[in-house]
């Protein structure tokens, strides 16, 4: 039976997997693991999943989000994608296709799929992801999640706008109301 | 001097602001040369400002103009300027947001000297500045109010500000709109202490 889709306020399963960061021979692989999800430095994750390689929806929607990848690293977020397929078979597709040659962020392989399974985005015929985008805190912590059926794309403008909404602002003491708790950064 | 090559996130703020080739400012090597954190935050908050529900693309790039103007800032001031005119306007309303700008920032000076002093006196003696431009503004009453606004917050005179609030109000317009217009020229005005 397949779990419930993870939502905001629950922490992001653990995990480590493979992730494909580059086409350089000797230097194309990389493991991410949920450790580097909780860190001190501020930095956030949006992680984005689609449910095949090689299919005609994901490389304009991948290159889109490649497209902003200056919006997520000026935000302090670190942008993952992710499908069940293996690390080879991304990189195939990687060097296969021009509009992904490129690539700033990794791509992850959820070959076990183990992963989509903890997050509730497994689709139960075909066992793929779901078009499913997370945003998590440094903390950890879920708190913006989005789920599309299989062949509806993203708006990566729109993921930008939660990410700023989420961020803290107004950390300046001319804000701060009496009683309040200190705000932290 | 060694040139300093700036960071991605400078690099594309600076292709943004359409500036010419290897311009710095001394603000931004210093923010470089710390590697401020601060750099991506700026960004931000001057790209989030060109798009507005409140505002449309030609209001936000005139508010620009003037509120560059009001800096004396060329570089920001070329880059609302072609905006202005990419948006439509013509170089009657770009004028017009120039003169808003320098003839508000006399009005601030007195009228803030006016309210500072709380002196009837002050108010008894003629101010004898021509304000002509304000019967029939090209740009409309409501965006010529809301441009006046915008300078008099940033120029931080109260009587001014105060008295084209009440009246922007009177017109029906939405302190969302008016919000967004201050907040606008807040983050022009401080975009305008690092590229310049």
């Amino acid at each position: 039976m397949s779990k419930h889709l993870l939502s905001v306020g629950q922490q992001f399963p653990t995990f480590k997997k493979t992730a494909v960061v580059s086409l350089e021979k000797g230097k194309e692989f990389y493991d991410i693991s949920s450790e580097e999800l909780v860190n001190e430095d501020g930095r956030w994750t949006v992680m984005f999943w689609w449910p095949k390689d090689f299919t005609f929806v994901c490389p304009t929607e991948i290159a889109e989000f490649n497209k902003n990848f200056g919006e997520f690293r000026d935000r302090s977020a670190n942008l993952i994608g992710a499908s069940t397929d293996s690390e080879f078979v991304h990189l195939a597709w990687r060097n296969n296709h021009a509009d992904l040659k490129d690539l700033k962020f990794p791509m992850l392989a959820d070959t076990s799929k183990s992963l989509a399974e903890d997050l509730g985005i497994l689709e139960a015929n075909e066992k793929v992801a779901y078009r499913a985008t997370f945003i998590i805190d440094p903390q950890g912590i879920i708190r913006w999640v989005s789920v599309y059926d299989l062949n509806v794309g993203r708006n990566v403008k729109e993921v930008i706008r939660v990410l700023d909404a989420l961020q803290t602002d107004e950390l300046c003491p001319c804000n701060w109301e009496k009683g309040k708790e200190t705000i932290k950064a | 001097m060694e040139a300093l090559v700036y960071s991605e996130t400078t690099q594309e703020f600076l292709d943004l602001l359409k500036v010419d080739a290897g311009f710095q400012s001394d603000a931004l090597n210093l923010l470089e040369e710390g590697k401020s954190r601060y750099l991506a935050d700026l960004k931000i908050n001057f790209k989030n400002s060109l798009e507005s529900e409140f505002l449309t693309k030609a209001e936000i790039a005139l508010l620009g103009v003037s509120i560059a103007a009001n800096a004396g800032n060329t570089t920001l001031s070329q880059f609302f300027v072609q905006h202005a005119k990419e948006e439509g306007s013509s170089n009657e309303t770009i004028a017009e947001a120039v003169a808003c700008a320098s003839l508000l920032s006399a009005n601030n000076v007195l009228y803030r000297f006016r309210h500072f002093s709380k002196k009837e006196k002050y108010n008894e003696i003629p101010a004898r500045i021509k304000m002509n431009i304000m019967g029939r503004p090209v740009s409309g009453k409501e965006f010529f109010e809301l441009m006046s606004l915008a300078v008099s917050a940033v120029n931080g005179c109260e009587m001014c500000v105060n008295a084209h609030e009440a009246s922007l109000i009177e017109l029906g317009t939405k302190e969302e709109r008016i919000f967004e217009a201050v907040r606008l020229a807040s983050v022009i005005t401080s975009t305008s202490k690092v590229i310049y």
